[in-house]
């Protein structure tokens, strides 16, 4: 049994690849930063999600409308995760 | 009341012969060909390797997640878009955007997004596409993108009719402000069909044009004995159309003027051109024009390169203009841009539009051996200097047998008409 992680890795992550992209020092993101102040949008958000999960192998079936900030994010793929790891223990086939 | 004229008060190009205004007019005239062999990594699975490929790189253009929206044929639009509208020094006035709109032709539309997708899924055994396939391979993405861009509320198109479908575009564009629905219009056309599967389904109709063994530019014939087909090109341009009265309060730049526009159909042949069709398409657009053939003094001809349509165009402009077809300057600029399909209209309508502006007409290259079923003037010498070519037609044919033709006039003879200098 797995619980969503908050050790942080998750979001460096995330504010690797923001930082990349927009061309920003990676300090200037915290978990608090607002997607909303990188001018990423309803589409930009399927695109950071569609990105996560290549890199940490989940699959989410949608993108919950409740993802304010990079760190909501982070922890939403830490969720996907948790629940893939849980299912695994349980023995169903990994996604 | 008088019909609403049409003014072009902005032209943006990106070409296999420039990827601006300037660049493209002076290949042009220079006779520069933009054709080549083709250097991508799919290259050695084509049976015919060449095309007339833009040198363009969209991260110069978008930041990365804009980018990864967009197809190639939306970056090419979207930049010719811009050329345009800033060139038309629009962005320094308020309230035109709400009765203005966009008319786009493409005939591929997003076509490296659809190719680079069933490669993944097909090819490589891939679980998922990228997010944004749809909205990058749906043929309406650059129309949209430009309408979002510039915050444009009127109608906003696709023109869909292969390789007429800019031509068509840009004539429903000028009847949409003639009949003062709208007061401006950015139209024009994208296509980027240089990928592996859009090549490979060209190269199996036959219709492309074989390497030239010396000298692969030298590959697209129009009007030539030894012409053996089409040569693909990509590229985009959009023209800022904009009602006269409109135009000229804000003290906008006259590029030219739109005139006429003609549109019929063959409906008898999916691929084969016919003369009447084509004739018919040019005495429609003169009809428009309230001209008689003999106004015009240069046409910019639609000169695939292929056996059937040379030949076809040729009798057709003899039948539209008569004894007239003997002293009309032709040319076709897809010697040195290749064919664009959905793009072809537009660019080549801006070639038009450049050389009546500057007086200097563009040559058709490559006709050395001429072919006595082709017997008009083709300016075969090169770029040719003249006074007084004021009206200028646009033909551009399509495979499924629509036929668009557009006349325009110079900035000096519009201004003629109006009686002011």
């Amino acid at each position: 049994m797995s619980m969503p992680t908050t050790d942080g890795q998750t979001f460096a992550v995330v504010r690797e690849l923001i930082a990349r992209d927009h061309a920003l020092a990676p300090e200037t993101l915290t978990p608090e930063t607002p997607l909303q102040s990188l001018a990423i949008d309803s589409l930009g958000l399927i695109e950071l999600i569609f990105t996560l999960e290549e890199r940490f192998d989940v699959l989410a079936d949608k993108v919950p409308d409740d993802l304010p900030t990079l760190g909501s994010v982070a922890d939403y793929i830490d969720s996907l995760v948790a629940a893939r790891t849980a299912a695994i223990d349980d023995g169903a086939p990994a996604a | 009341m008088a019909a609403r004229r049409v003014a072009v008060t902005g032209l943006g190009v990106v070409s296999p012969l420039g990827n601006d205004e300037a660049g493209f007019f002076e290949s042009l005239q220079a006779g520069r060909s933009g054709v080549r062999r083709l250097d991508a990594p799919f290259s050695q699975r084509l049976s015919i390797r060449i095309g007339a490929p833009v040198g363009f790189d969209g991260a110069a253009h978008f930041p990365p997640p804009r980018l990864r929206m967009l197809d190639r044929v939306s970056q090419f639009a979207l930049v010719a878009a811009q050329q345009a509208v800033e060139a038309a020094g629009l962005l320094r006035f308020e309230g035109w955007r709400e009765r203005a709109g966009v008319f786009l032709g493409t005939g591929m539309g997003g076509a490296q997004t659809t190719d680079d997708g069933y490669r993944a899924l097909y090819a490589d055994g891939a679980a998922r596409l990228p997010p944004f396939s749809v909205l990058m391979a749906m043929n309406h993405a650059a129309a949209a993108w430009i309408g979002i861009e510039y915050g444009l509320q009127g109608p906003n198109l696709t023109y869909s009719t292969a390789c007429s479908s800019s031509a068509v575009a840009i004539g429903e564009a000028w009847r949409r402000i003639r009949a003062g629905e709208t007061d401006l219009m950015l139209a024009g056309g994208s296509e980027a069909p240089l990928n592996l599967g859009t090549l490979k389904a060209w190269e199996a109709l036959k219709t492309l044009a074989s390497e030239d063994p010396e000298d692969p530019s030298a590959s697209c014939k129009p009007f030539a004995l030894d012409r053996s087909g089409m040569v693909l090109g990509e590229g985009a341009a959009v023209l800022v159309l904009e009602e006269w009265e409109h135009a000229q309060r804000r003290g906008a730049r006259i590029r030219g003027e739109l005139i006429g526009y003609g549109l019929c159909t063959d409906a008898t042949h999916m691929t084969h051109p016919t003369v009447l069709g084509q004739a018919r398409a040019m005495a429609l657009a003169l009809e428009s024009a309230a001209l008689d053939a003999s106004a015009i003094g240069y046409i910019n001809a639609h000169g695939t390169g292929t056996a059937a349509n040379d030949v076809t165009e040729s009798q057709a402009i003899r039948q539209v203009f008569a004894a007239h077809a003997d002293r009309v300057p032709v040319s076709s600029t897809k010697s040195m841009h290749g064919h664009l399909l959905g793009a072809a209209g537009a660019v080549e309508l801006a070639a038009t539009l450049l050389a009546l502006e500057r007086g200097t007409l563009p040559p058709t290259i490559n006709l050395r051996i001429a072919d006595p079923a082709c017997d008009l003037d083709y300016i075969s010498e090169g770029a040719r200097k003249v006074s007084g070519a004021g009206v200028a037609m646009s033909n551009a044919f399509a495979f499924g047998g629509t036929n668009a033709v557009l006349v325009c006039r110079s900035p000096d003879a519009a201004r003629a008409v109006q009686g002011v200098d």
